[in-house]
């Protein structure tokens, strides 16, 4: 393997795999060959460029494609220095200056290779404060106040995304485009068996957790759904972007603007709390008044 | 004289001496003889221990339940037919789903007073199943299913299992996500019963899971069968506490011969009817202020949709708790299965529950070989090892409670999902055998005080000129009369003036 | 409920001034004032209550001024009755229920003697009756058992996968093989039975992604998972709900009705959790046009345990 021919060869394929890789996604040519990276998926409007309209910078790198129901979006080039600047100082400590990354050793667990994972993948997990994390050795890392502003997260997304381009882009849902009552569906057959169908979250097997999903922007609903962070497997070929763009619109209105007609929600925990109000507000009370209502012993 | 008989005066007087409703009572008397009957029953005493309350709080509840339930039945299709739901409730709109469950949309959101309604009788509900639990309690700590009302003791048991089942009933017509999902554990249930389990199934659901004859068999057992066997139920408990009358603590001129309380007629009746405002209204404030069963936010139920955190209703949280404590134990063999983790914390746990409570009364009265009758009801600390075995029974429900919302505990109190698991079968065992000894020992050191489990009575401190100090006992009140009145029969006149020989009046009426 | 003889019945009176007949506050005048209150703010609310309903206000106004409502007259009569009307205490004596001896002799000897007397003159007639009556309970129970639906038979024992079936979501739309992510799961049935109860409730499948490559998960399923397309049995064979819950990290299906985890990279064997048996596998291919396909049926029944699962 270390032959000067089979170098030639690895670096000719490598080279060829940049310029031809993305005109073979564009013609949706996987069906040529299996072997696709994670977020590459044969099916047309699903997160990647096989969408209707794909927009190319001047060296013919994908920089934005979509439709109407979400537009994806890579951060601007602009930002790369400013990103580098950022990641070194945030970041590089635990994946690495060249963000490669730590493997697992010991009872260490493994810092992740960032490389090729696609703007969007850095960009939630930055924006929703997750990064950088405030217990490295933590099973899962929780949602946090952000430590980087919008602006410096999409600067860290663009420099990862300079060292080795990747999908899925940044997405933005065109909101009004969004059919509510096809998210509540699509929501309760992918979303619900994790997060509840009320939206809260619960604790998942062993130590991991889904998070509630009352105060997520929509751009971090969509992230999540295209990239699966952590546990959460990842929707592609499976949800459409007008799919997509449903749920996000569901999330962002019923689950987190819901209108209670009935009083208190009892925080969505659903027979657990109502059973707790039922007998301590409906029984405790009206025992308190039979209390008053008959007689102590003397 | 007798001619004249139309002033004002004489009509007066020849309506008699209780005036025209006397005349109309009389009248009933001669068509249904209930004079006497209606006598002694408004005069029947009814003791006033708040304890004896609880009970009422079931049996209001009860009402509320049937009257909001006819308003709920006026407009709720028990039907499985698919419809396309068009209304006001937009994350629903054009979606398919039951019948049942878009007229239960319709219910919360279109019909005036609908949601309303929904949610009293669901709050309704929960109480009744919660009252029934704790009046049990009272009964059993008190002994007051002793000879001669354990009968009465075996309908309220009935009672309870027929209220809960209800309630599972009652929530699974609207054919929601999260109660679909108790109908299709009840099924895989009745499957895991061995060598029937299918065939009971299939006839109870008519076929495989889900069909589309559950929800009107719900409805149907729901709104009438069970109702109805409620009310006999019901009005047997009634007729049973009327017969042999209540029960009564010790105390002041009460004994095992008598009863002390207030008449039926008119106090009782004032308490009691203000009880069941009392109740309607705390129902219908936690109907306003409290969201219940959002079945809208649930979306219609999809058998291969699920939610997280699905429990089922507070009382049947036993029964979910058991399930997911209990180990996977399967029995397979020679070609067939027999589910133990299925069948033993749903089929067989139930059934010696249910079935210890209901030969409880036997069982003590082996044990204690007493076969007297009982009116006076015992004070829980006086018999520590009755008080003791309710607390630890209790205790161990209370545990199979809390094992049914582990991912809850988990979740607040940032554990391991598996360790709270693991955690929930230990505790399950171990509580209940640590409350036994504890509530045997709390018992007997309340006996070994003095007035222990009473309330002191206050004591009024003198000095005298000398400086010694003198503590006797007083009344709470300077002017606390009944506690120093001896209880009367009631009487069955007032007179006004006082009779001059001093005598109290005695009227002999030939009959 | 009282006995029925009629002889003279004494009646007892009591004067307006004995104390059992006062009522038990303290200060009748001040009480009577509050419960007036709580009577006109009762009425009120009520009154309120209607007027909202005439409007169409919204529930919980509907039921704030109801429940205030019941809620203050309820406490208004309760204190009318206890703090206003005789204070008692008053005493009613027991009468024991059981009567005297010769009533009792008299009550066994009617079913005894007359009911003894009766069969045992007849005992063919009585046997044969017995006999009928025992044959008539039983065929009484048919109409309420069998008529509600039909024999299970072998419906249990098979899912609608068959040899060739096209693996669809849940809108129909069949699964290509470059359709999923690595760490994507999606749930399918075969096609035609997306829309249907059964399709649903028993067909119902997780399809999971594991990774580029063909999976093994154990042995004799080497062909099963092609390109790394794992597919399960959604129905949890603990109770059957469906196991929707991917962990994608931890390679975990959770069921999330009692929080059964099954491993899903060696067979979906349950690693925690009262699931008994592991997940039934559906074996895959991928046909030439690229589309994902069942080779046959499952290999054994899914979901919950019942008598007949061999």
């Amino acid at each position: 393997m270390t032959s000067p021919f089979f170098k030639r060869c690895a670096a000719l394929s490598i080279v060829g795999l940049f310029a031809f890789g993305p005109v073979l996604l564009f013609v949706g040519g996987a069906q040529a060959s299996y072997k696709l990276t994670p977020y590459q998926t044969t099916r047309k409007n699903a997160g990647t460029p096989n969408s209707t309209t794909v927009k190319k910078n001047a060296d013919g790198v994908i920089i934005a494609y979509g439709n109407s129901s979400i537009t994806y979006r890579a951060p601007s080039s602009a930002l790369v220095t400013l990103g580098d600047a950022l990641f070194q100082q945030n970041c590089a400590s635990c994946h690495g200056s060249q963000a490669n990354g730590v493997p697992a050793n010991g009872t260490s667990g493994a810092f992740p290779d960032l490389v090729g994972l696609g703007p969007a993948t850095i960009n939630f997990w930055i924006d929703s404060g997750r990064m950088p994390a405030a217990n490295p050795r933590a099973i899962e890392a929780n949602r946090r106040v952000p430590r980087l502003t919008h602006d410096q997260a999409l600067a860290v997304s663009a420099w990862v995304n300079s060292l080795a381009p990747g999908f899925p882009l940044i997405p933005y849902p065109h909101l009004k485009n969004a059919n509510v009552a096809d998210g509540a569906a699509l929501f309760a057959l992918n979303c619900a068996s994790c997060h509840t169908i009320e939206g809260d979250g619960d604790a998942l097997a062993m130590s991991t957790f889904s998070p509630s999903l009352r105060k997520i922007p929509s751009i971090e609903v969509a992230e999540a759904i295209r990239t699966g962070p952590a546990n959460m497997p990842r929707f592609t070929g499976n949800l459409s972007d007008a799919q997509v763009n449903d749920i996000v619109k569901y999330v962002t209105t019923e689950i987190q603007h819901p209108n209670n007609p009935g009083g208190f929600g009892l925080g969505g925990l659903g027979p657990v709390a109502e059973g707790f109000v039922g007998l301590a507000f409906g029984v405790g009370v009206l025992a308190l008044f039979g209390f008053w209502v008959g007689e102590r012993d003397d | 004289m007798s001619d004249v008989i139309n002033t004002k005066r004489s009509k007066k007087q020849a309506l008699g001496p209780y005036g025209r409703v006397g005349k109309s009572l009389d009248e009933l008397d001669d068509r249904l003889g209930l004079a006497r009957g209606g006598r002694t029953f408004m005069d029947k005493i009814f003791p006033d221990h708040w304890s004896f309350m609880l009970g009422e709080i079931a049996l209001y509840s009860f009402v509320i339940l049937l009257v909001t339930g006819v308003f709920l039945t006026l407009y709720f299709i028990p039907s499985s037919a698919i419809v396309i739901y068009h209304g006001s409730y937009k994350p629903l709109d054009g979606q398919k789903m039951t019948q049942a469950f878009a007229s239960t949309v319709n219910l919360s959101f279109a019909v005036r007073g609908g949601l309303l309604m929904r949610q009293m009788h669901h709050w309704a509900c929960d109480i009744f199943v919660g009252a029934i639990v704790i009046h049990m309690a009272r009964v059993f700590f008190t002994g007051a299913f002793r000879k001669p009302r354990e009968l009465n003791w075996i309908v309220g048991s009935t009672l309870l299992i027929l209220a809960i089942v209800n309630g599972f009933l009652g929530y699974s017509l609207p054919d929601d996500l999260v109660s679909g999902t108790g109908i299709r554990i009840a099924y895989s249930i009745i499957l895991s019963i061995p060598l029937v389990g299918t065939y009971v199934a299939f006839w109870v659901f008519g076929g495989n899971f889900p069909g589309t004859s559950i929800i009107p068999r719900f409805f149907i057992l729901h709104c009438l069968i069970v109702p109805l066997i409620i009310i006999g139920l019901v009005s047997a408990h009634l007729f049973l506490l009327v017969r042999q009358k209540h029960t009564q603590f010790p105390g002041r001129g009460r004994t095992e011969t008598n009863v002390v309380g207030s008449p039926m007629f008119p106090v009782f009746m004032a308490k009691t009817t203000g009880f069941l405002f009392i109740v309607g209204g705390i129902t219908a404030l936690l109907g306003a202020f409290a969201q219940v069963n959002p079945i809208w936010q649930f979306g219609p139920y999809d058998a291969a949709r699920i939610s997280y955190a699905v429990q089922p209703d507070w009382y049947m949280g036993f029964l979910d708790g058991a399930l997911r404590i209990w180990p996977s134990w399967s029995f397979h063999s020679w070609g067939h299965t027999i589910p133990f983790e299925v069948l033993i914390p749903a089929v067989v746990l139930p059934g010696l529950i249910f079935n210890f409570v209901f030969v409880w009364p036997m069982i003590e009265r082996k044990f204690t070989k007493d076969n007297a009758i009982h009116n006076l009801l015992d004070r829980p600390s006086n018999v520590p090892v009755r008080t003791a075995v309710g607390v630890t029974m209790l205790s161990f429900l209370g545990m199979l409670f809390i094992a049914s919302s582990t991912d809850v505990l988990a979740k607040f109190f940032n554990l391991s999902l598996n360790t709270v698991l693991v955690a929930m079968r230990y505790l399950t065992i171990i509580v209940p055998i640590l409350a036994y000894p504890i509530t045997y020992r709390i018992c007997h050191e309340i006996q070994a005080l003095h007035g222990g489990g009473r309330r002191k009575t206050p004591n009024v401190v003198a000095r005298s000129s000398e400086g010694e100090y003198t503590a006797t006992p007083s009344p709470r009140y300077v002017d606390d009369v009944p506690s120093h009145l001896a209880p009367t029969p009631v009487p069955d006149y007032i007179h006004e003036e006082p009779e001059e020989s001093g005598e109290s009046g005695v009227r002999v009426v030939d009959r | 409920m009282t006995d029925e003889h009629r002889t003279p019945v004494s009646l007892s009176g009591l004067p307006a001034n004995d104390p059992h007949l006062q009522p038990a506050a303290r200060n009748p005048e001040l009480v009577e004032r509050v419960i007036s209150v709580c009577f006109v703010v009762g009425t009120l609310c009520l009154a309120g209550f209607g007027a909202c309903y005439w409007i169409d206000a919204q529930p919980w106004k509907l039921g704030a001024t109801l429940g205030g409502g019941l809620l203050f007259l309820g406490i208004g009569i309760v204190a009318w009755g206890k703090y206003l009307m005789p204070r008692g205490p008053f005493v009613e004596e027991r009468h024991t229920l059981a009567n005297s001896e010769a009533d009792r002799q008299a009550f066994a000897a009617a079913i005894v003697e007359r009911g003894g007397g009766v069969v045992q003159r007849r005992k063919i007639l009585g046997g044969l009756l017995g006999g009928g009556m025992g044959i008539f309970t039983i065929v009484a129970m048919f109409p309420l058992l069998r008529s509600l639906g039909p024999l299970p038979k072998t419906t249990l024992q098979h899912t609608d996968w068959r040899s060739g079936s096209y693996v669809v979501d849940q809108s129909g739309r069949r699964v290509e093989v470059g359709d999923l992510a690595v760490g994507s799961i999606e749930t399918v049935f075969p096609e035609g039975t997306q829309n249907t109860d059964r399709g649903q409730a028993v067909d119902q499948t997780v399809l999971i992604r594991v990774s580029n490559e063909a999976f093994t998960t154990m042995k004799g399923r080497e062909t099963w998972a092609p390109h790394g397309y794992v597919a399960y049995s959604k129905v949890c064979t603990h109770l059957g709900c469906p196991v929707g819950l991917y962990e994608q990290e931890l390679q975990l299906l959770v069921c999330p009705c009692h929080q059964s985890m099954f491993n899903v990279t060696n067979g979906a064997v349950p690693q925690f959790g009262p699931a008994p048996r592991p997940l039934p596998q559906l074996p895959l291919y991928v046909d030439s046009s690229g589309f994902l396909r069942s080779q046959s049926d499952y290999h054994e029944a899914v979901g919950p345990g019942f008598w007949e699962r061999s």
